[in-house]
């Protein structure tokens, strides 16, 4: 699962080469109307729009986006389980009551209401997939450097982006090497085993990490990170397609309006 | 487990941003000033930073459907104070949303409170009040981590039922049926994650004592004693 980063595929997609605003006002302006919308309309027209765009646009494989969305999925059933169960209203299809401050019910309300959460989420992950699959983050820090974001806490971003990669290495390294010498045979083995990984890894890349900085140091580090901004021409086309779809996006939420399930 | 995008109403996705922005300012400040004494905190702050982003995603499939996972915050929390934790949780967050898809932009203000400022502000008191006791460094450390991990929950299904309260109870029944939901996988994880983080703990005491001596994280006889006994 880890070997293949979301910023993999980023790095590659077909988008790669917009403006990164642009794609930032694309996915943020469609995370605030589903927010904002008060119908399931609105974000299951923006998630069905942005799908098509990152499957034929951004040219992403089916299956790896199928994959990115089952975990959300089922964690969004569950807790839209949750909700129904929970919220209350008039027509009562079933309720159990088994505590004076505790009850059960499913309501044709409380469908509405999760139906309507559960497309809210479906609306958002795609636009945050959106977002994850077309913007490598070695353009987002160009963004968050010209966005005034505190130097200090750009530099500790771009570290710790560092230093992910490199316990990731060590870390499939060591339990690679673990599991074909029965480390996880048991569960207490597991733990013991788990444990000296999570150690020596710790150990193994804060000593990488201080050879980064020491590295840097030679070569005059002062605390900032110079990033190279490629900045990228705002075509008139994709401008049009942004504008084109977060309007028709606006309208689909002020015209479906509070429309409900059933 | 991060509430994911989409699932918060927006008022209370703006609250939630509004409480974290004050200790992340905080944070920032702190920050500025351990860096600016000791640069060679960098480097550990990078390193825990990148645990924190791959133990929290260490998705295990629960019971339920949901997902739970450790948080990993406990040992910066100990190693660094809440405030910086809850900067590098942020940072963290933010690289899950954009490379995961796990959590999201919106609701990263609840997240923030939940993982990177309630949690590990409860491991940090834990620390803080057992430090300079006669308690086992490892059980204090243990405990730091378990209870950074199980208060990161709590908080976690407080902000869901207080978004989605139940029409019979109100926010408190809902936010039993919620923390039901997690404690089945929870508190297990919260005591392997407490029991982890503690021998990684004395890895770094066995190895690279100095830094802990830098940070003032435990006394020094506490470490050496712990030294000479391994």
């Amino acid at each position: 699962m880890y070997e293949e980063f979301l910023e993999d595929i980023a790095q590659t997609n077909g988008l790669r080469e917009v403006n990164t605003y642009l794609k930032l006002v694309a996915g943020l302006g469609t995370i605030l109307l589903c927010l904002l919308s008060s119908s399931y309309i609105a974000p299951l027209f923006i998630a069905t729009v942005l799908s098509g765009a990152i499957l034929i646009l951004a040219r992403i494989d089916a299956r790896t986006y199928a994959e990115l969305f089952i975990v959300p999925f089922s964690f969004a059933v569950m807790s839209v389980a949750v909700i129904i169960l929970l919220s209350g209203g008039n027509d009562v299809y079933w309720s159990w009551n088994p505590l004076s401050w505790f009850s059960l019910s499913i309501t044709r309300e409380s469908i509405n209401e999760g139906f309507f959460v559960f497309c809210r989420v479906i609306g958002g992950m795609s636009a945050l997939i959106f977002i994850a699959v077309t913007t490598p983050m070695t353009d987002l820090f160009v963004v968050m450097r010209q966005c005034r974001v505190p130097e200090v806490v750009l530099d500790l971003a771009m570290i710790i982006y560092r230093s992910i990669f490199m316990i990731m290495d060590q870390l499939v390294q060591t339990y690679q090497a673990q599991v074909m010498r029965l480390g996880y045979g048991s569960f207490r083995e597991s733990i013991q085993s788990f444990a000296t990984l999570c150690g020596s890894v710790f150990i193994g890349s804060w000593n990488a990490g201080e050879d980064l900085i020491r590295a840097m140091d030679a070569r005059c580090y002062s605390g900032k990170f110079a990033v190279l901004g490629e900045t990228r021409p705002v075509e008139l086309s994709s401008v049009l397609a942004v504008a084109a779809f977060l309007m028709m996006s606006s309208l689909v939420v002020i015209f479906s309006g509070n429309s409900t399930l059933l | 487990m991060h509430i994911m995008e989409g699932f918060l109403p927006l008022y209370w996705a703006v609250i939630w941003w509004i409480v974290a922005l004050p200790c992340l300012i905080f944070g920032i400040y702190q920050l500025k000033k351990v860096l600016e004494a000791d640069r060679e905190a960098l480097p550990l702050l990078g390193v825990t930073g990148g645990f924190i982003f791959i133990l929290s995603s260490l998705k295990l499939p629960s019971v339920t459907g949901s997902c739970s996972h450790p948080t990993g915050t406990g040992l910066s929390a100990v190693c660094f104070g809440p405030w910086i934790t809850s900067v590098v949780c942020a940072i963290v967050l933010l690289f899950q949303a954009l490379f995961l898809a796990h959590g999201g932009l919106s609701v990263l203000g609840a997240n923030i409170v939940s993982m990177g400022i309630i949690g590990p502000l409860a491991g940090y008191i834990v620390y803080r009040s057992l430090r300079d006791t006669r308690v086992n460094m490892y059980l204090t450390v243990f405990l730091a981590c378990a209870l950074a991990d199980l208060f990161t929950y709590v908080t976690t299904s407080l902000e869901l039922a207080l978004a989605y309260p139940a029409e019979v109870g109100g926010i408190v029944s809902s936010f039993v049926l919620f923390m039901g939901i997690f404690a089945v996988t929870q508190i297990p994880l919260a005591i392997v994650e407490g029991v982890v983080l503690a021998l990684v703990f004395k890895y770094i005491v066995s190895l690279k004592p100095d830094i802990l001596l830098r940070l003032k994280v435990f006394p020094e006889e506490k470490i050496r004693v712990a030294r000479s006994e391994a």
